[in-house]
């Protein structure tokens, strides 16, 4: 076992991690259960979290590799019980459909309008193309950024 | 999926302590660079795994002659330099944006990208014709040419791959990157990368390479010498594409027939050559 500290949701934590576990199987048995398990081989884009501000796929980091980092899960997008402008706008939006997919899809926002606070459509499909939704057309999700962003730059004024 | 047969994850400092590690370790140990390639297709008699993102190797830094890219930079971090950037009007970027997902180019390195050397890479042809370098670190540090290293037999054996360096593009230096996939996010079912330098409309010096052939990518020398010399017209691009299509060697595998993958050079030659003779009538 490997002892490593890791920031999550503001929130410094040790933990000793198997040389071989991805940081998605140490989220999710440490409880933070937004972090979904899907294809396990990085495709399907549902265990997304935020590494050190960069959108990642869980499933394929090492534990280890993350040591000495920080991670946002879609657990530490709320503040106070108040729900992130970004979990509001998928909410309003009707972008959830069995939800499976819904944390990945939030995180992967999280990374692009950090970076991009007024995204194009085409940028905001890009940003997404590594989160896959398998009930819906992707329209509401498209439609859900955009709110999120409006949100998010209204509250920045 | 279970990667539980993994015993030692080791974090070295220097790439003389990491090759070192390799060498205890044998057929047993293996480098990680982002870890994304690794952690899906860890062979079974791996237990040892030494972590090169360690090493301090992730800067990136512009020169007179080449921007030199250090091996553990990842593929979002060479996107969205200002430096990469300047090279022929950005190609180096376009290319990246159709390289997996974002959250892969977060993840993927430069320097893993050019080890796991995939027959598919969208990296590997575009780097080729733009003459890109790479230092090879075993001892001592060497600079080689990438094509000619994946022309070696040895290729990474026993080394690590510190930096990678694309020349800077000057007036007169064009390039374009053309990528067939079923999907955006799909691998290519195959790909070309052009590179032309034009001298009073005349490209007086061409290079072009194709992956997904479906072997490793290789530069296409005949294609090169059918435009040399050439200006940009549309007859030569018609006639360079057909070269290209003829010459090009291709197979079947489950994802395309190497008739299909001809047609594909042909367009793709053509697709690249075209943006690159309407630039060149832009101004740009």
């Amino acid at each position: 076992m490997i002892d490593i500290t890791l920031t999550i949701n503001g929130e410094k934590r040790q933990f000793a991690v198997n040389p071989g576990e991805t940081l998605l199987e140490l989220l999710r048995r440490e409880g933070y259960k937004s972090v979904k398990k899907g294809c396990e081989s990085g495709d399907c884009g549902a265990c997304t979290i935020i590494l050190n501000g960069r959108a990642v796929t869980s499933c394929i980091v090492f534990a280890v590799k993350a040591d000495g980092g920080t991670i946002l899960t879609a657990e530490g997008l709320e503040n106070d019980g108040k729900l992130h402008p970004i979990q509001e706008a998928f909410l309003e939006e009707g972008a959830v459909q069995c939800g499976y997919c819904t944390p990945g899809m939030e995180m992967a926002t999280y990374d692009l309008l950090s970076h991009n606070p007024d995204p194009s459509p085409l940028e905001i499909k890009e940003a997404l193309s590594g989160n896959l939704c398998r009930c819906t057309g992707y329209v509401k999700q498209m439609k859900a950024v955009k709110t999120a962003a409006k949100k998010i730059s209204g509250e920045a004024k | 999926m279970s990667r539980s047969q993994v015993t030692k994850y080791l974090r070295p400092s220097t790439p003389e302590e990491a090759l070192t590690l390799l060498r205890n370790g044998g057929k047993s140990a293996r480098y990680v660079g982002g870890g994304a390639d690794v952690a899906r297709t860890l062979p079974g008699d791996v237990t040892t795994l030494i972590d090169l993102c360690t090493l301090n190797l992730s800067s990136i830094e512009e020169s007179a002659e080449s921007i030199v890219i250090g091996a553990t930079a990842t593929l979002n971090e060479v996107l969205e330099n200002r430096s990469v950037a300047n090279v022929c009007n950005g190609v180096v970027a376009e290319m990246m944006r159709k390289v997996g997902s974002p959250l892969l180019r977060n993840m993927a390195t430069i320097g893993g990208t050019l080890v796991s050397a995939h027959s598919w890479s969208d990296v590997i042809p575009l780097l080729l014709v733009l003459d890109a370098e790479i230092t090879l670190y075993d001892g001592d540090s060497r600079t080689m040419g990438l094509g000619d290293l994946y022309a070696s037999r040895e290729r990474f054996a026993n080394s690590i791959l510190t930096s990678v360096m694309i020349p800077v593009s000057g007036p007169g230096d064009y390039a374009a990157f053309h990528k067939f996939s079923r999907t955006a996010y799909d691998i290519a079912l195959l790909n070309c990368a052009c590179y032309v330098h034009v001298e009073e409309g005349r490209c007086t010096e061409a290079r072009f390479a194709a992956g997904g052939t479906p072997r490793l990518a290789t530069r296409l020398p005949q294609v090169e010498a059918a435009l040399r010399g050439e200006a940009l017209s549309d007859e030569t691009i018609e006639r360079v594409a057909q070269v290209a299509r003829d010459t090009v060697k291709t197979a079947d595998d489950r994802r395309a027939s190497g008739e299909y993958r001809k047609q594909l050079v042909y367009a793709g030659v053509k697709s690249c050559l075209h943006e690159i003779a309407q630039r060149l009538e832009g101004g740009q």
